[in-house]
């Protein structure tokens, strides 16, 4: 067999080791190594290469950034931050029709500036919206179809740590990422918003009534968010200044939202424990992951097949539209039944030398932001898609008088709006660029 | 019930992760206090010198010593569709094979590392401004390593027993 065949051959081992529950990391950790092995005839380039490897992967600066976001995310699920978020928005938009749905959405997106992960964004603002869903007579398919949407939102607004994962792939500026994914992040929550206001005319039974909140319970509730607003412009802000690097941003979100939840008495040292706890077996998650990517991906560098595939690709002399459909199509086939961090570490070494060999009229470096953002978009989907969603999995779990269908069947509108997005987005990169170019 | 084995498996895997979080925790500290001494600048103050090789071999370390309890607790990202309907003996012996699989790569990656090590002490490598030799994180990191290899093989003799149906319930984690 030859370094290309071996190359091609591995796809097809890999994810059939993943279908037979293997560990994703460990998969491609095995078939990485073994492909290594035998493109080079002999197990000592590989075993050298492993020396230095684990270490050199889980010292990298840029990765830094994700256990740090990841403590962040869990200080603020301790701080009561979501409660505040969730009150805030269902004061303002509580009594429009199908309000408290979008106020849950809205306070999605808000906690989605504070955490870098669409799981935890889920869970955190599900176990404070869900009751109140109810107790104002909303349906199960939409109380949970939203809230399942709206944890999407987590990783779409930065901090983001599927895209700290995409910069360090293709070499990118994550400044830039984080500020790409800026625009496309707003126009998600407004089109959830959107869908849930058409959702309740046609079904006008999914949702109940509540009752105008009063001016003064309004600028309360609004004042009590003032962390949220301080740390996201901090550590946003910050970065995007070039105040501090994503990590050094990183660790003072962390430290901000860790303050406010010492100050709201969730930190007790048992707290703290399941903080770390936490932040261990998510970063565990993440870095194991990475790591096998990392021993897969040298394996394919070896056997040159993004080079070649890049190259024929280009050859073909097919519409690169058509291309970056097709690219787009198996994300979202993938993404029915894999996570989309690793769907991004397995997939993007050989997407990326493919799309960048193509021309779609942009620049290289605009180019690599916009289908970076479209990509992030597009595996997110994959969390809120039957069969295997695990937002799905998550709200449901919390809601158990609501059977999975009723969850799959309120989480497809969504899913709807999310295809209209991608397609607005690709159709008018600017939306994705606009505030790069504007501030750069 | 839980056997003495299993519950001090868990307390080393927790301990080990609480060490890596306390390096984490340091490594946020440090970071802070570095931006607000470069912040006043003008005061007399700067920076922490060589911060940035802190933060990256404090988060080496750090991610070594999470891995632990993730394996204990189940918490890698398996991809669970196909093998859900097939009941419980056949995904008890998945997972012996997983798990035993597992083991043989954290045991590679540790004896890799250790290699590593020595490696690098006995080429003299420093870190560029702090100049701390590198073999010091390697070891730190090895310290991870190992209890990462331990609990993975413990957790090929927890599976083992769930195949014999004796710890009856089995948990698919939902991370």
């Amino acid at each position: 067999m030859t370094s290309l065949e071996l190359g091609l051959w591995s796809f097809p081992v890999l994810l059939a080791l993943i279908f037979l529950r293997l560990p994703i990391g460990l998969a491609m950790l095995l078939v990485g190594f073994a492909g290594t092995w035998l493109v080079t005839g002999s197990s000592v380039p590989i075993l050298a290469q492993l020396k230095s490897l684990t270490y050199d992967t889980f010292s990298s600066y840029s990765l830094s950034i994700v256990p740090l976001f990841l403590l962040m995310g869990q200080f603020a699920t301790r701080g009561g931050l979501s409660q505040a978020l969730f009150k805030a928005a269902e004061t303002w938009l509580g009594h429009r029709r199908g309000g408290v749905a979008m106020a849950a959405v809205g306070a999605c997106a808000g906690f989605g500036a504070i955490c870098g992960s669409s799981l935890a964004t889920a869970a955190t603002m599900g176990q404070v919206a869900l009751p109140e869903l109810r107790r104002y007579g909303y349906s199960g398919a939409l109380a949970t179809g939203c809230l399942a949407a709206g944890g999407t939102l987590g990783i779409l607004i930065p901090p983001s740590v599927v895209l700290v994962i995409y910069a360090i792939l293709t070499e990118q500026n994550i400044i830039k990422l984080f500020m790409a994914a800026m625009v496309p992040g707003v126009l998600a929550a407004l089109g959830y918003m959107i869908t849930i206001a058409i959702y309740v005319r046609v079904k006008p039974d999914s949702a109940g009534q509540r009752d105008p909140a009063g001016r003064d319970e309004r600028l309360t509730a609004l004042i009590q968010v003032w962390p949220v607003l301080v740390i996201f412009a901090l550590v946003i802000g910050g970065i995007y200044l070039g105040w501090f690097t994503p990590t050094e941003g990183a660790a003072v979100g962390a430290a901000g939202t860790g303050l406010v939840a010492l100050f709201n008495g969730g930190l007790t040292w048992r707290g703290l424990g399941e903080c770390i706890t936490g932040t261990a077996i998510s970063t565990g998650m993440i870095f194991f992951i990475v790591l096998g990517a990392a021993v897969y991906n040298g394996f394919l560098a070896f056997s040159q097949l993004p080079q070649e595939a890049a190259n024929t690709v280009a050859t073909l002399g097919i519409s690169p539209w058509l291309v970056l459909l097709a690219i787009l199509a198996c994300y979202l086939i993938f993404g029915c039944v894999m996570d989309s961090l690793s769907m991004i570490l397995l997939t993007i070494p050989i997407f990326f030398p493919i799309v960048s060999a193509l021309d779609f009229g942009l620049p290289a470096e605009e180019m690599a932001l916009w289908f970076g953002v479209i990509v992030l978009i597009v595996v997110e989907v994959g969390l809120i898609t039957p069969p295997v969603g695990m937002n799905l999995f998550v709200i449901n779990s919390m809601a158990p008088d609501v059977p999975l269908a009723r969850t799959y069947g309120g989480a497809l509108p969504f899913v709807l709006s999310d295809v209209i997005r991608v397609a607005i987005l690709i159709l008018f990169p600017g939306i994705t660029l606009g505030l790069v170019r504007l501030l750069y | 019930m839980r056997s003495r084995i299993d519950r001090a498996v868990e307390r080393l895997a927790f301990w080990t992760a609480m060490l890596g979080g306390a390096v984490l925790i340091a490594v946020l500290l440090l970071t802070v206090i570095s931006i607000v001494g470069r912040g006043l600048i003008f005061a007399g103050l700067g920076p922490i010198p060589g911060d940035f090789e802190l933060v990256e071999a404090g988060t080496a370390f750090a991610v070594l010593a999470f891995l632990p309890l993730c394996q204990f607790h189940r918490g890698h990202v398996t991809v669970d569709l196909f093998l859900a309907r097939v009941g419980r003996r056949p995904n008890a012996v998945i997972d012996v094979i997983a798990n035993l699989l597992m083991t043989a790569a954290a045991a590679v990656l540790t004896w890799r590392l250790a290699l590593g090590l020595l490696d690098k002490r006995s080429y003299g490598e420093t870190t560029f401004i702090l100049q701390f030799p590198v073999w010091w994180s390697y070891a730190a990191c090895l310290l991870g390593a190992g209890v990462f290899t331990l609990v993975c093989a413990y957790t090929v003799a927890r599976s083992l027993g769930e195949t014999r149906g004796r710890d009856g319930t089995r948990k698919i984690s939902t991370r």
